[in-house]
Protein backbone atom coordinates (compact mmCIF):
# COMPACT_ATOMS: atom_id res chain seq x y z
CA UNK A 1 0.00 0.00 0.00
CA UNK A 2 2.73 2.14 0.81
CA UNK A 3 4.62 1.61 -2.13
CA UNK A 4 1.15 2.10 -4.53
CA UNK A 5 0.60 5.35 -2.52
CA UNK A 6 3.95 6.64 -3.17
CA UNK A 7 3.88 5.36 -7.03
CA UNK A 8 0.80 7.06 -7.39
CA UNK A 9 2.14 10.44 -5.67
CA UNK A 10 5.23 10.78 -7.52
CA UNK A 11 2.67 10.51 -10.85
CA UNK A 12 0.21 12.77 -9.76
CA UNK A 13 2.61 15.45 -9.12
CA UNK A 14 5.51 14.25 -12.41
CA UNK A 15 1.56 15.34 -14.34
CA UNK A 16 1.13 18.42 -12.24
CA UNK A 17 4.61 20.04 -13.10
CA UNK A 18 4.47 19.48 -16.68
CA UNK A 19 0.91 20.60 -16.91
CA UNK A 20 1.49 23.63 -15.47
CA UNK A 21 4.64 24.48 -17.34
CA UNK A 22 2.80 23.71 -20.41
CA UNK A 23 -0.23 25.40 -19.09
CA UNK A 24 0.94 28.44 -18.11
CA UNK A 25 3.18 28.82 -21.21
CA UNK A 26 -0.01 28.26 -23.52
CA UNK A 27 -1.39 30.86 -21.22
CA UNK A 28 0.76 33.26 -22.33
CA UNK A 29 1.12 32.32 -25.48
CA UNK A 30 -2.25 33.01 -25.94
CA UNK A 31 -1.93 36.90 -24.43
CA UNK A 32 0.38 37.37 -27.14
CA UNK A 33 -0.96 35.92 -29.74
CA UNK A 34 -5.22 36.99 -28.45
CA UNK A 35 -6.85 35.84 -31.57
CA UNK A 36 -5.53 32.40 -31.40
CA UNK A 37 -7.23 32.08 -28.10
CA UNK A 38 -10.77 31.66 -28.79
CA UNK A 39 -9.87 28.39 -31.49
CA UNK A 40 -7.25 27.09 -28.62
CA UNK A 41 -8.81 27.25 -25.43
CA UNK A 42 -12.13 25.63 -27.15
CA UNK A 43 -10.28 22.43 -28.66
CA UNK A 44 -8.81 22.23 -24.76
CA UNK A 45 -12.60 22.60 -23.45
CA UNK A 46 -13.71 19.51 -25.85
CA UNK A 47 -11.16 17.07 -24.93
CA UNK A 48 -12.18 17.90 -21.39
CA UNK A 49 -16.01 16.82 -22.30
CA UNK A 50 -14.76 13.87 -23.40
CA UNK A 51 -15.26 11.09 -20.34
CA UNK A 52 -11.57 10.62 -18.52
CA UNK A 53 -11.78 6.85 -19.10
CA UNK A 54 -12.64 6.76 -23.11
CA UNK A 55 -9.33 9.82 -23.31
CA UNK A 56 -7.59 6.91 -22.24
CA UNK A 57 -8.17 4.11 -24.39
CA UNK A 58 -8.03 6.43 -27.56
CA UNK A 59 -4.77 6.90 -26.69
CA UNK A 60 -4.06 3.25 -26.08
CA UNK A 61 -4.19 2.37 -29.56
CA UNK A 62 -1.02 4.85 -30.18
CA UNK A 63 0.92 4.64 -26.83
CA UNK A 64 0.14 1.38 -25.44
CA UNK A 65 -0.73 0.46 -21.88
CA UNK A 66 0.48 1.54 -18.77
CA UNK A 67 2.25 4.71 -17.74
CA UNK A 68 2.88 6.91 -20.95
CA UNK A 69 -1.02 7.03 -22.18
CA UNK A 70 -2.52 7.57 -18.26
CA UNK A 71 0.56 10.76 -18.13
CA UNK A 72 -0.34 11.97 -21.56
CA UNK A 73 -4.08 11.94 -20.96
CA UNK A 74 -3.77 13.58 -17.41
CA UNK A 75 -1.76 16.14 -19.12
CA UNK A 76 -4.28 16.77 -22.09
CA UNK A 77 -7.25 16.89 -19.79
CA UNK A 78 -5.95 19.27 -17.16
CA UNK A 79 -4.15 21.49 -18.90
CA UNK A 80 -7.58 23.61 -20.09
CA UNK A 81 -8.01 24.74 -16.29
CA UNK A 82 -4.49 26.31 -15.76
CA UNK A 83 -4.43 27.82 -19.24
CA UNK A 84 -7.75 29.28 -19.52
CA UNK A 85 -7.07 30.97 -15.94
CA UNK A 86 -3.16 31.94 -16.55
CA UNK A 87 -5.01 33.64 -19.94
CA UNK A 88 -7.91 35.41 -17.80
CA UNK A 89 -6.04 35.75 -15.11
CA UNK A 90 -3.20 37.96 -17.47
CA UNK A 91 -6.12 39.86 -19.07
CA UNK A 92 -8.24 40.57 -16.33
CA UNK A 93 -5.69 42.56 -14.70
CA UNK A 94 -6.93 45.94 -13.33
CA UNK A 95 -6.75 49.10 -15.80
CA UNK A 96 -5.08 51.22 -12.99
CA UNK A 97 -2.14 48.89 -12.43
CA UNK A 98 -1.85 48.98 -16.10
CA UNK A 99 -1.67 52.78 -16.91
CA UNK A 100 0.69 53.56 -13.39
CA UNK A 101 3.19 51.15 -14.64
CA UNK A 102 2.80 52.67 -18.20
CA UNK A 103 3.26 56.40 -16.45
CA UNK A 104 6.17 54.86 -14.74
CA UNK A 105 7.98 54.04 -18.57
CA UNK A 106 7.78 50.51 -18.27
CA UNK A 107 8.13 48.39 -21.47
CA UNK A 108 4.99 46.21 -22.36
CA UNK A 109 7.61 43.20 -21.63
CA UNK A 110 8.57 44.33 -18.19
CA UNK A 111 4.38 45.37 -17.51
CA UNK A 112 4.01 41.29 -18.48
CA UNK A 113 6.61 40.13 -16.30
CA UNK A 114 6.17 42.62 -13.50
CA UNK A 115 2.44 43.55 -13.09
CA UNK A 116 0.55 41.00 -15.12
CA UNK A 117 1.81 37.78 -13.87
CA UNK A 118 2.21 38.35 -10.37
CA UNK A 119 -1.19 39.82 -10.43
CA UNK A 120 -2.44 37.08 -12.07
CA UNK A 121 -1.12 34.33 -9.81
CA UNK A 122 -4.52 33.91 -7.34
CA UNK A 123 -6.27 32.90 -10.73
CA UNK A 124 -3.27 30.73 -11.65
CA UNK A 125 -3.25 28.98 -8.68
CA UNK A 126 -6.96 28.62 -8.78
CA UNK A 127 -6.52 26.99 -12.25
CA UNK A 128 -3.84 24.82 -10.73
CA UNK A 129 -6.13 23.14 -7.81
CA UNK A 130 -8.39 22.69 -10.92
CA UNK A 131 -6.07 20.62 -11.90
CA UNK A 132 -5.42 18.66 -9.32
CA UNK A 133 -8.23 17.44 -8.78
CA UNK A 134 -8.50 16.10 -12.75
CA UNK A 135 -4.84 14.89 -12.49
CA UNK A 136 -5.73 12.65 -9.20
CA UNK A 137 -8.99 11.25 -11.39
CA UNK A 138 -6.99 10.10 -14.64
CA UNK A 139 -4.31 9.14 -12.62
CA UNK A 140 -6.64 6.78 -10.22
CA UNK A 141 -8.20 5.22 -13.60
CA UNK A 142 -4.59 4.30 -14.95
CA UNK A 143 -5.23 1.18 -12.80
CA UNK A 144 -7.23 0.19 -15.35
CA UNK A 145 -4.55 -0.24 -17.70
CA UNK A 146 -1.86 -0.73 -15.56
CA UNK A 147 -0.35 2.19 -14.45
CA UNK A 148 0.22 1.39 -11.42
CA UNK A 149 -0.51 3.52 -8.76
CA UNK A 150 -3.73 2.96 -5.83
CA UNK A 151 -6.44 2.39 -9.49
CA UNK A 152 -5.11 -1.16 -9.36
CA UNK A 153 -6.34 -2.12 -6.23
CA UNK A 154 -9.45 -0.79 -6.76
CA UNK A 155 -9.68 -2.91 -10.37
CA UNK A 156 -8.19 -5.87 -8.62
CA UNK A 157 -10.83 -5.63 -5.31
CA UNK A 158 -14.20 -5.31 -7.80
CA UNK A 159 -12.70 -8.34 -10.00
CA UNK A 160 -12.56 -10.53 -6.58
CA UNK A 161 -15.57 -8.53 -4.91
CA UNK A 162 -13.17 -7.83 -1.77
CA UNK A 163 -14.97 -5.29 0.17
CA UNK A 164 -11.79 -4.50 2.63
CA UNK A 165 -9.26 -4.16 -0.53
CA UNK A 166 -12.24 -1.63 -2.07
CA UNK A 167 -13.10 0.46 0.99
CA UNK A 168 -9.70 0.69 2.31
CA UNK A 169 -8.34 1.85 -1.00
CA UNK A 170 -11.25 3.74 -2.13
CA UNK A 171 -11.43 5.58 1.27
CA UNK A 172 -7.97 5.89 1.27
CA UNK A 173 -7.86 7.81 -1.97
CA UNK A 174 -10.75 9.98 -1.15
CA UNK A 175 -8.36 11.01 1.85
CA UNK A 176 -5.74 11.79 -0.27
CA UNK A 177 -7.67 13.92 -2.68
CA UNK A 178 -8.93 15.68 -0.18
CA UNK A 179 -5.46 16.48 1.27
CA UNK A 180 -3.90 17.35 -1.95
CA UNK A 181 -7.06 19.88 -2.67
CA UNK A 182 -6.75 21.40 0.66
CA UNK A 183 -3.30 22.20 0.14
CA UNK A 184 -4.09 23.62 -3.26
CA UNK A 185 -7.06 25.88 -1.79
CA UNK A 186 -4.53 27.13 1.17
CA UNK A 187 -1.93 28.28 -1.30
CA UNK A 188 -4.74 29.67 -3.46
CA UNK A 189 -5.81 31.64 -0.54
CA UNK A 190 -2.15 32.39 0.54
CA UNK A 191 -1.82 34.09 -2.47
CA UNK A 192 -4.77 35.72 -2.79
CA UNK A 193 -3.89 37.53 0.02
CA UNK A 194 -0.50 38.49 -1.18
CA UNK A 195 -1.53 39.82 -4.80
CA UNK A 196 -5.89 40.36 -4.38
CA UNK A 197 -7.39 42.85 -5.25
CA UNK A 198 -9.89 42.94 -2.24
CA UNK B 1 -17.29 -6.94 -38.16
CA UNK B 2 -19.11 -4.14 -36.63
CA UNK B 3 -22.73 -5.06 -34.79
CA UNK B 4 -24.50 -1.74 -35.26
CA UNK B 5 -27.21 -3.19 -33.20
CA UNK B 6 -24.87 -4.16 -29.98
CA UNK B 7 -23.53 -0.18 -30.31
CA UNK B 8 -26.95 1.75 -30.46
CA UNK B 9 -28.13 -0.94 -27.65
CA UNK B 10 -25.45 0.34 -25.64
CA UNK B 11 -25.85 3.79 -27.11
CA UNK B 12 -29.55 3.69 -25.37
CA UNK B 13 -28.60 2.02 -22.35
CA UNK B 14 -25.80 4.64 -21.52
CA UNK B 15 -27.67 7.69 -22.12
CA UNK B 16 -30.95 6.33 -19.89
CA UNK B 17 -28.44 5.37 -16.54
CA UNK B 18 -26.57 9.16 -17.04
CA UNK B 19 -30.05 10.78 -17.86
CA UNK B 20 -32.19 8.84 -15.27
CA UNK B 21 -29.28 9.89 -12.61
CA UNK B 22 -29.16 13.05 -14.05
CA UNK B 23 -33.32 13.88 -13.26
CA UNK B 24 -33.24 12.74 -10.30
CA UNK B 25 -30.30 14.90 -8.78
CA UNK B 26 -31.64 17.88 -10.38
CA UNK B 27 -35.32 16.75 -9.01
CA UNK B 28 -33.29 16.41 -5.33
CA UNK B 29 -30.62 19.00 -5.82
CA UNK B 30 -33.26 21.96 -6.25
CA UNK B 31 -35.31 21.33 -3.70
CA UNK B 32 -32.52 21.20 -1.34
CA UNK B 33 -31.24 24.47 -2.39
CA UNK B 34 -33.88 26.47 -1.49
CA UNK B 35 -34.63 24.55 1.91
CA UNK B 36 -30.90 25.80 2.43
CA UNK B 37 -32.08 29.38 1.66
CA UNK B 38 -34.26 29.44 4.63
CA UNK B 39 -31.59 27.53 6.80
CA UNK B 40 -27.85 28.69 6.94
CA UNK B 41 -27.20 25.64 8.67
CA UNK B 42 -27.80 22.67 6.50
CA UNK B 43 -26.48 25.55 4.05
CA UNK B 44 -22.88 25.93 5.39
CA UNK B 45 -23.04 21.87 6.08
CA UNK B 46 -24.02 21.08 2.42
CA UNK B 47 -21.41 24.07 0.81
CA UNK B 48 -18.10 21.85 2.47
CA UNK B 49 -19.34 18.45 1.68
CA UNK B 50 -20.18 20.00 -1.66
CA UNK B 51 -16.71 20.79 -1.98
CA UNK B 52 -15.47 18.16 -0.38
CA UNK B 53 -17.01 15.33 -2.61
CA UNK B 54 -15.83 17.34 -5.50
CA UNK B 55 -12.18 17.04 -4.71
CA UNK B 56 -12.68 12.68 -4.60
CA UNK B 57 -12.17 11.22 -8.38
CA UNK B 58 -15.13 9.02 -9.82
CA UNK B 59 -13.12 5.79 -9.45
CA UNK B 60 -13.18 5.75 -6.30
CA UNK B 61 -16.87 6.98 -5.66
CA UNK B 62 -17.73 3.66 -8.13
CA UNK B 63 -15.54 1.90 -6.10
CA UNK B 64 -17.29 2.35 -2.21
CA UNK B 65 -20.77 2.19 -3.81
CA UNK B 66 -19.91 -1.55 -4.47
CA UNK B 67 -19.06 -3.04 -0.86
CA UNK B 68 -22.00 -1.03 0.39
CA UNK B 69 -25.08 -1.33 -2.44
CA UNK B 70 -23.01 -4.33 -4.47
CA UNK B 71 -23.19 -4.42 -8.44
CA UNK B 72 -25.44 -3.77 -11.03
CA UNK B 73 -27.73 -1.01 -12.36
CA UNK B 74 -29.00 0.60 -9.42
CA UNK B 75 -25.46 1.12 -7.03
CA UNK B 76 -24.62 2.74 -10.68
CA UNK B 77 -27.60 5.34 -10.76
CA UNK B 78 -26.29 5.82 -6.91
CA UNK B 79 -22.97 6.85 -7.89
CA UNK B 80 -23.31 8.95 -10.48
CA UNK B 81 -25.70 10.76 -8.48
CA UNK B 82 -23.65 11.12 -5.21
CA UNK B 83 -21.20 12.41 -7.67
CA UNK B 84 -22.84 15.02 -9.56
CA UNK B 85 -25.34 15.65 -6.66
CA UNK B 86 -23.65 18.25 -4.98
CA UNK B 87 -22.01 20.13 -7.83
CA UNK B 88 -25.76 20.54 -9.15
CA UNK B 89 -26.96 21.96 -5.64
CA UNK B 90 -23.69 24.13 -5.03
CA UNK B 91 -24.54 25.95 -8.40
CA UNK B 92 -28.59 26.12 -7.61
CA UNK B 93 -27.43 27.58 -4.70
CA UNK B 94 -24.90 30.41 -4.92
CA UNK B 95 -27.10 31.15 -7.96
CA UNK B 96 -30.47 31.91 -5.70
CA UNK B 97 -28.11 33.69 -3.07
CA UNK B 98 -26.02 35.72 -5.14
CA UNK B 99 -29.04 38.07 -6.10
CA UNK B 100 -29.16 41.49 -6.54
CA UNK B 101 -30.21 42.81 -3.07
CA UNK B 102 -31.34 45.41 -4.93
CA UNK B 103 -34.47 43.34 -6.69
CA UNK B 104 -35.66 41.60 -3.23
CA UNK B 105 -36.24 44.66 -1.48
CA UNK B 106 -37.72 46.15 -4.03
CA UNK B 107 -39.75 42.77 -4.14
CA UNK B 108 -40.47 42.96 -0.56
CA UNK B 109 -41.71 46.80 -0.94
CA UNK B 110 -44.13 45.58 -3.32
CA UNK B 111 -45.63 43.29 -0.73
CA UNK B 112 -44.10 39.51 -2.25
CA UNK B 113 -44.00 37.05 0.26
CA UNK B 114 -41.16 34.84 0.73
CA UNK B 115 -42.10 31.90 -1.20
CA UNK B 116 -43.13 34.35 -4.31
CA UNK B 117 -39.94 35.88 -4.10
CA UNK B 118 -38.39 32.61 -4.41
CA UNK B 119 -40.56 31.71 -7.05
CA UNK B 120 -40.46 35.24 -9.43
CA UNK B 121 -37.48 37.11 -8.24
CA UNK B 122 -34.79 33.86 -7.11
CA UNK B 123 -35.48 31.14 -9.81
CA UNK B 124 -35.44 33.49 -13.06
CA UNK B 125 -31.84 35.59 -12.16
CA UNK B 126 -30.77 31.86 -11.22
CA UNK B 127 -31.64 30.41 -14.26
CA UNK B 128 -28.12 31.15 -15.78
CA UNK B 129 -26.51 29.63 -12.72
CA UNK B 130 -28.61 26.51 -12.54
CA UNK B 131 -28.30 25.99 -15.93
CA UNK B 132 -24.16 26.25 -16.07
CA UNK B 133 -24.57 23.41 -13.37
CA UNK B 134 -26.83 21.16 -15.30
CA UNK B 135 -24.69 21.22 -18.23
CA UNK B 136 -21.53 20.64 -15.86
CA UNK B 137 -23.06 17.67 -13.92
CA UNK B 138 -24.49 16.13 -17.55
CA UNK B 139 -20.75 16.16 -18.65
CA UNK B 140 -19.70 14.21 -15.67
CA UNK B 141 -22.24 11.84 -15.60
CA UNK B 142 -21.54 11.02 -19.03
CA UNK B 143 -18.01 9.79 -17.87
CA UNK B 144 -19.32 8.06 -14.89
CA UNK B 145 -21.47 6.23 -16.45
CA UNK B 146 -18.43 4.65 -18.96
CA UNK B 147 -16.85 3.73 -15.72
CA UNK B 148 -20.58 2.03 -13.88
CA UNK B 149 -19.74 -0.56 -16.13
CA UNK B 150 -16.82 -1.77 -14.70
CA UNK B 151 -19.89 -2.78 -11.60
CA UNK B 152 -22.28 -4.48 -13.90
CA UNK B 153 -24.21 -1.51 -15.57
CA UNK B 154 -23.85 -2.03 -18.94
CA UNK B 155 -24.10 0.31 -22.01
CA UNK B 156 -21.04 1.93 -23.78
CA UNK B 157 -18.53 1.02 -21.04
CA UNK B 158 -18.94 -2.66 -21.27
CA UNK B 159 -18.03 -2.57 -24.80
CA UNK B 160 -15.14 -0.60 -23.74
CA UNK B 161 -14.19 -2.92 -20.76
CA UNK B 162 -14.84 -5.94 -22.98
CA UNK B 163 -12.19 -5.00 -25.43
CA UNK B 164 -9.70 -3.81 -22.79
CA UNK B 165 -9.69 -7.71 -21.70
CA UNK B 166 -9.20 -9.21 -24.82
CA UNK B 167 -7.23 -6.30 -25.97
CA UNK B 168 -9.37 -5.69 -28.56
CA UNK B 169 -8.65 -2.36 -29.95
CA UNK B 170 -11.62 -2.25 -32.69
CA UNK B 171 -14.15 -3.13 -29.88
CA UNK B 172 -12.98 -0.90 -27.73
CA UNK B 173 -13.15 2.22 -30.13
CA UNK B 174 -16.71 1.04 -30.51
CA UNK B 175 -17.41 1.96 -27.23
CA UNK B 176 -15.04 5.06 -27.02
CA UNK B 177 -16.15 6.98 -30.22
CA UNK B 178 -19.98 6.83 -29.65
CA UNK B 179 -19.27 8.10 -26.42
CA UNK B 180 -17.09 11.12 -27.85
CA UNK B 181 -19.86 11.87 -29.88
CA UNK B 182 -22.58 12.16 -26.75
CA UNK B 183 -19.86 14.34 -25.16
CA UNK B 184 -19.04 16.77 -27.73
CA UNK B 185 -22.81 16.84 -28.87
CA UNK B 186 -23.65 17.55 -25.43
CA UNK B 187 -21.52 20.47 -24.67
CA UNK B 188 -22.38 21.75 -28.10
CA UNK B 189 -26.35 21.56 -27.39
CA UNK B 190 -26.32 22.78 -24.03
CA UNK B 191 -23.46 25.28 -24.74
CA UNK B 192 -26.76 26.62 -27.39
CA UNK B 193 -28.74 26.34 -25.03
CA UNK B 194 -27.49 28.09 -22.43
CA UNK B 195 -26.32 31.53 -24.51
CA UNK B 196 -30.05 31.52 -25.16
CA UNK B 197 -30.83 31.65 -21.16
CA UNK B 198 -28.11 34.62 -20.67
CA UNK B 199 -29.45 36.14 -23.29
CA UNK B 200 -33.31 36.15 -21.73
CA UNK B 201 -31.98 36.73 -18.41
Amino acid sequence: MTIKTIEHLSMVFVALAIIIVIGVAIGIFLYNKKYLSNIVLNILNIIETIPELVLLVILMPFFGIGYKPTMIASILYSILPVARNTYVGLIQVDKQYLESARAMGLAEREILWKIRIPLALPMIAAGIRIAIVFVMGVITLGGLIAAGGLGGPIQTGIHLYDRDIILVTGLWIGILAVLLDSIGSFIEKVLNRKYGYD
Amino acid sequence: MINYDIILNAVVGHLFLAYSALLISIIIAIPLAVLSLFNRYLASVLLVFANLIQAIPSFAVVAIVVPLLGIGFKPAIFAIILRIILPLFKNTFTGLKDVDFVYIDSARGIGLSQLEIIRYIRFPHAFPAIFAGIKFSAIIANSVAILTSLIGAGGLGELIFEGLTNFNIPKVLTGAIPAVIIAVLLDVSFSLIEKRISLKY
